[in-house]
């Protein structure tokens, strides 16, 4: 009897094999790539964070020294980069969530020559960022450079834009500005799926263009609302721009830059404090899913659709 | 007095055309703005106030390139570009084709393991990566930049190929299961050659990432002068503090950039729809 149903074990997990193999050969690179590019690295970033690793000598388990570290005698300075983060997310992501929106209600009708429009705009997204830095610091030189000169025409006063701390991160928000095509390219897709009745019955009933804005086009895009506020979290908590332009490696004028994705980079790749780099990566990630998961939490104003 | 209807709507186009107009000014200004800079001599920089248009076209800048290692630069990008340009596209394809046409027990579970992988954050993995590969013996050679494409080549883009292989009636591949071709053969000559599309999206697309891309060469490959890649080269010798040697004048630098924003930007032009409507799938989807 037992050997009976051993068999029938056997069988059946014979009779999976063969008829599920080929399928498993197709996924394997991926299996493989997550076990060895995301589970393992993943796992070992945890362990390192309680580790003190300079890639010479072997690594050392501390225990939690590395986050003690961060919140007793790094705290001024790492509490520094996380509030330039937080300033910088806090401004940059309304400010563009808007900007980018306002740009993509301006471009969406169909009048002639618009995709020429479309493409000029979104092309400060693909040009890359060595090129962008190569401009950028000349553009904005202290004194010299050709923006002083530009807003001097309009009788406002010289900066040091990012020569300066008191300046460089509004010029760094400013800059960002280039970057609202890749924003308006996602509110466009958004604006193609509202169905056309929508504004055909409004504009019957009378309402203004402006009504049919607030009315229908906002709340019928409110899933890409929340998709690119949670993405603009994401990415400006995770800044790193200021790397390329500044002299400094990315911490800028008294560190006025110093983004905390700057830092966990210079800890970890000049540094080579890989296990006080994790801790810290640890912190920031801790930071982003917490506020993630609080706009989650706040997100009933969120339409999806009729079919979800 | 009053306006009618239709001339109403011709001041309102007209209104719109100028604030567009005015829009494209701001956006393309960098741009023009280096263009014009990579044509001006040493007198036309040094100029108090700066000047935007060059007094005559002065061409020696774009010489000043080949003063740099570009030609070896540019050998090491294609390297790592062809790579990723082949392998990709084609790991991609390859689970997909797998997830999309063949049945398999714990499909369900790979395929919420490999989406799942799309919220690993970029910031907590680069660290234990560079570990790894370090004890691999990998930092200092292209491995960690052309070596990882081959093993799925990313969850976003496997998703993509399910979606285009979605299309593909399941009968047609029935068919030729019954004329007994096997799965590798129906893989290679029956949905492939139909994925080609996307494909040519996918190796656009590719290329401009590795083109652009500083921050892998930057990490694994910057030990050795002779491993730069055009970007990673660009950022020593142009870039950081302390490269300001003769040949490297602002005209110069200028036209370095012009130099390496042109492939990209050309590709856009030529693609846009496509590039565009890619984006713009994307972003829905996800």
């Amino acid at each position: 009897m037992v050997s009976l149903k051993s068999n029938g074990i056997v069988k059946k997990s014979l009779k999976v094999i063969k008829s599920s193999y080929t399928g498993w050969l197709f996924i394997m690179p991926m299996i493989l790539g997550t076990i060895l590019f995301c589970a393992i690295p993943f796992v070992q970033s945890f362990i390192l964070a309680f580790m003190d690793y300079d890639m010479m000598r072997p690594p050392q388990w501390i225990g939690i020294e590395n986050f003690k570290a961060i919140f007793t005698v790094d705290f001024r300075e790492v509490w520094g980069s996380f509030r330039i983060t937080f300033i910088y997310a806090f401004i940059s992501i309304p400010v563009t969530m808007f900007l980018s929106y306002f740009l993509a209600l301006l471009l969406n009708r169909k009048i002639p020559g618009m995709m020429f429009f479309r493409v000029l705009i979104y092309l400060p997204c693909i040009i890359p960022p060595i090129a962008s830095a190569i401009v950028w610091k000349d553009i904005f030189a202290p004194q010299i450079g050709i923006m002083n000169r530009i807003v001097q025409a309009f009788g406002l006063p010289a900066s040091d834009w990012l020569s300066s701390a008191s300046s460089a991160l509004m010029t760094i928000i400013f800059m960002s500005f280039w970057g609202l095509g890749g924003g308006m390219i996602l509110w466009l897709a958004a604006f193609k799926n509202i169905p056309v009745d929508l504004y055909e019955a409004a504009s019957l009933d009378g309402a203004s263009k402006l009504r049919q804005i607030f009315s229908i086009t906002i709340p019928m895009s409110s899933a890409m609302i929340f998709y690119n506020l949670i993405n603009g979290v994401i990415g400006s908590m995770q800044m790193f721009g200021s790397f390329l332009i500044t002299d400094n490696g990315g911490r800028g004028p008294d560190n006025s830059l110093y983004f905390i994705s700057v830092r966990i980079y210079q800890e970890a790749f000049v540094s080579f404090n890989m296990g006080y780099a994790s801790a810290l990566a640890w912190i920031l990630f801790f930071v982003i899913a917490c506020m993630s998961a609080l706009l989650f939490k706040h997100s009933k104003w969120v339409f999806y659709g009729e079919d979800m | 007095m009053v306006i009618s209807k239709k001339s109403s709507r011709v001041i309102g186009l007209a209104f719109s055309y100028v604030l567009l107009l005015a829009l494209i000014v701001f956006f393309t200004f960098p741009f023009v703005f280096m263009i014009n800079k990579s044509f001006m001599d040493r007198i036309d920089t040094s100029m108090y106030p700066v000047r935007f248009f060059p007094r005559h076209l002065y061409l020696d800048n774009y010489k000043g390139i080949f003063e740099v290692e570009m030609l070896r630069w540019l050998g090491n990008t294609m390297y790592i570009t062809v790579f990723n340009m082949i392998g990709t596209p084609l790991s991609s394809s390859l689970v997909a084709y797998g997830f999309s046409k063949c049945d398999f027990k714990g499909k369900r579970f790979f395929f919420t393991m490999m989406i799942s992988t799309i919220m690993l954050p970029g910031v907590v993995m680069q660290i234990p990566m560079y570990v790894i590969y370090n004890s691999l013996g990998w930092i200092g050679t292209y491995n960690p930049l052309t070596i990882p494409c081959l093993f799925g080549g990313g969850a976003m883009n496997v998703f993509l190929f399910m979606q285009f292989m979605k299309n593909i009636p399941r009968e047609m591949d029935n068919a030729a299961k019954i004329d007994g071709a096997n799965a590798l053969v129906r893989y290679f000559y029956m949905t492939l050659p139909i994925c080609v599309p996307l494909i040519l999206m996918n190796v656009i697309n590719i290329f401009m990432g590795c083109w652009n891309d500083y921050m892998g060469p930057l990490i694994y490959a910057s030990s050795s002068e002779d491993k730069y890649t055009v970007g990673l080269g660009i950022y020593y010798k142009f870039i950081v503090a302390g490269s300001e040697g003769s040949f490297r004048t602002p005209g110069v630098k200028m036209a370095i950039g012009v130099l390496l924003a042109l492939p990209s930007a050309v590709l856009f032009f030529i693609f846009q729809r496509q590039l565009i409507d890619g984006i713009m799938i994307g972003g829905v989807k996800g």
